[in-house]
């Protein structure tokens, strides 16, 4: 394997890197901007603590992939408060509001989320890019809390008559959403992120992988997807987030992220801890 | 049926683990705990609980605290401001750096 | 136990789950546990739109966390209130949907801005520290024991308040108005935190002679001028002329309560005074939108009784 010097990377390969870290960061920053929405409003303290919990996890994983953009030469500045709204890559499962109460969206996007960054950080593992796959294990380390909290939750919920309906509502709206996490930001680009061996493994690939994994999970608590698992693309909805189109709600979303920075004027952000190690 | 044992020493302290007895029932479990938990340290009270009713989660399954930084929740972190104006800020500083530094022991 | 009893052997930590006490002294610390489990929910909902609107990522981890921190202390407090067996978790939750539940004064207000922020994290918390730091001796077991965490936990809220309001002091021209605005504003607010002076205080003597109250307003209010005063002054903050406070020769302070206003401050006291019920309005909306999941999961809890799923089967 041969590893991609982050200080000599060629402009395909910088081009490459940049995306794939585009599309870990402003998934994990945009869903946690979501998930705090349920910080004093989930449906009992101890639920709120766990949720503010993962909320905090995510937000810290957003800011190991920033980091690594740092190093190629961007603020933070750039990279979120000063960025044009139209230039994010998540995907539109992260930036869809929840409505109020709707405590079944919070869990099956978490669901169908934490399954699909499992798969990708475990195609991540051996990425030619030392510094990513580096940074991969202390990720992981927080993210099998997440997955175990969203089965549990679905299994319970899913044992009520009334939550197994609402999860089947959240499910039929947010699964088009969810495959838009397989989508890539440009096509030449995601070759290039495969071929280059930065992510070992193509977008289809992980897609089968991850319906592998959450339709017989789903299924085995009564509720069923929302498509033909062999036509997935069928289903898209119609900003997909990583080509850069993205739902109005997004940009109010970012209105609001960025509010004080602009009001106050400011040109740069406060770190209050170090910058990220590699270990 | 095996009960974990919890000893209280003093009014206002904390219940800590400290054994377990054998016992068919509640009461017997308190009779026992008293005289072999509770005969020779000091003791002002005694939980007994089933043992099949503890449920325990170990950082075989859990990572608690987190994998990555999480230096924010701490005060210490704060560097550019002062504990010391205030004796309850200073105090709770002091705890905090105490629960990292054995954080860190492990 | 009767009244009497209760009041000689009233000492740190004296009484908890297992006592005979009387309906007197069940009912005060309930009420005030309440009050303070009440405050911690309403607080963390001033903050939290600023989770959202920190000005970097690092700010908003700080400000998550403490958020979640709130909500945590909420938990404990809630916990040490219904262990007196007056009234459960979720009848107190209710009343405080329902306007019925009382908390702080500075609760009520609205905060909508970044620079407002310090005024909470800051100098409220730091007065609710010090109130909780004395805390630590009531008589109440539970709560006692739950302010071993809180105030553990304080200290990080204290001194990331304190590293905003110095940014913002340090900061632009427009950061140091908008910051001495908020200052000028929440002032009144923040003195007010300690009540009126102590001979008009209702529940006071019975708090304090069956040792749940350790320390009196006036000595609380003395200490906070004395330690957050200096830290105003030293952010160059100018400290509003009223409330007129005058150091007397013992070195503690008068605030000429003539100067504050009073009919607001008890028209907030009993949940009548605007903001404050827009922010009671709010929660009881976000309470109601969750009420199906905790049915769920009672009805979950009934079905397995408090088991994995699979143990029911």
């Amino acid at each position: 394997m041969t590893a991609l010097d982050p200080d000599d990377l060629s402009g395909d390969e910088r081009t490459a890197v940049e995306h794939l870290l585009y599309r870990l960061a402003d998934d994990e920053l945009v869903l946690a901007e979501r998930y705090t929405e349920w910080q004093v409003t989930a449906p009992t303290l101890e639920s709120d603590l766990a949720l503010a919990n993962i909320a905090q996890d995510e937000l810290g994983h957003a800011r190991l992939w920033y980091d690594l953009l740092q190093d190629l030469g961007y603020s933070e500045s750039e990279l979120i408060y000063e960025r044009d709204p139209g230039e994010f890559r998540h995907a539109t499962l992260a930036e869809v509001p929840f409505e109020e109460g709707d405590w079944a969206d919070a869990v099956v996007r978490g669901y169908l989320y934490d399954v699909a960054e499992n798969c990708r950080l475990e195609a991540l593992e051996n990425s030619a890019h030392p510094r990513i796959a580096n940074r991969v294990s202390k990720v992981r380390g927080e993210e099998e809390y997440h997955r175990e909290h969203a089965r549990n939750w679905l299994e319970r919920l899913a044992g009520d008559e009334d939550g197994r309906r609402r999860l089947q509502t959240a499910l039929d709206r947010l699964f088009p959403h969810a495959l838009t996490l397989f989508e890539p930001t440009d096509e030449t680009v995601e070759d290039d992120i495969v071929g280059m061996g930065i992510r070992r493994r193509g977008l289809d690939d992980l897609r089968e992988e991850w319906l592998a994994t959450v339709e017989p999970f789903l299924e085995s608590v009564g509720l069923r997807l929302p498509m033909d698992p062999d036509d997935p693309a069928d289903r898209l909805p119609d900003a997909v987030g990583r080509d850069r189109s993205h739902t109005d709600d997004w940009f109010d979303l970012h209105d609001e992220m960025t509010h004080t920075y602009r009001e106050l004027g400011r040109t740069e952000t406060t770190r209050i801890m170090d910058k990220p190690t590699d270990e | 049926m095996i009960w974990e044992v919890f000893r209280q020493e003093k009014t206002g302290e904390y219940h800590t683990h400290c054994g377990n007895v054998h016992a068919p029932d509640r009461e017997m479990a308190k009779m026992f705990a008293q005289i072999q938990h509770g005969r020779r340290k000091p003791t002002n009270s005694l939980w007994v609980v089933p043992q099949e009713e503890v449920g325990e989660v170990d950082t075989e399954e859990a990572r608690f605290g987190g994998t990555t930084d999480k230096s924010y929740r701490w005060a210490m972190t704060y560097q550019g401001v002062d504990a010391d104006f205030a004796e309850e800020v200073a105090e709770s500083q002091q705890e905090q750096e105490a629960a990292e530094r054995q954080r860190g022991d492990d | 136990m009767d009244v009497d009893e209760v009041n000689e052997r009233a000492g740190p930590r004296e009484f908890g789950p297992h006592d005979d006490l009387p309906r007197e002294y069940r009912e005060a610390a309930t009420r005030m546990i309440q009050f303070h489990a009440n405050s911690e929910i309403m607080g963390a909902y001033l903050e939290k739109p600023f989770i959202r609107q920190a000005p970097s990522l690092d700010r908003k981890l700080a400000l998550s966390a403490k958020v979640q921190d709130e909500i945590g202390h909420g938990q404990l407090l809630y916990r040490a209130a219904e262990s007196l067996g007056v009234k459960t978790r979720d009848e107190m939750l209710t009343e405080l949907a329902e306007g019925e539940g009382k908390f702080l004064n500075c609760f009520h207000y609205e905060m909508d801005e970044w620079w407002e922020t310090p005024m909470i994290a800051f100098f409220v918390d730091g007065a609710a520290m010090r109130r909780q730091a004395t805390l630590k001796r009531t008589s109440w077991e539970p709560y006692a024991h739950a302010m071993d965490k809180i105030c553990f936990e304080e200290g990080f809220h204290v001194k990331h308040g304190e590293d905003i309001m110095k940014e913002l002091a340090t900061g632009s021209k427009k950061e140091r108005e908008k910051l001495q605005e908020a200052f000028d504003e929440w002032w009144p607010r923040i003195i007010q935190f300690f009540g009126p002076t102590d001979d008009q205080s209702t529940h006071h003597d019975f708090a304090a002679d069956v040792g749940l109250k350790t320390m009196t307003n006036d000595d609380l209010r003395n200490a906070f001028i004395d330690a957050y005063v200096p830290k105003a002054k030293k952010y160059g903050l100018e400290i509003p002329d009223e409330p007129r406070i005058r150091e007397r020769d013992d070195g503690t302070y008068e605030v000429v309560e003539d100067d504050l206003d009073w009919s607001e401050f008890f028209a907030i006291a009993k949940n009548d005074y605007d903001p404050g019920k827009e922010q009671i309005g709010g929660r009881r909306r976000a309470q109601e939108a969750v009420e199906w999941v905790r049915e769920a999961l009672d009805d979950h809890e009934t079905r397995t009784r408090g088991r994995e799923p699979q143990a029911a089967d």
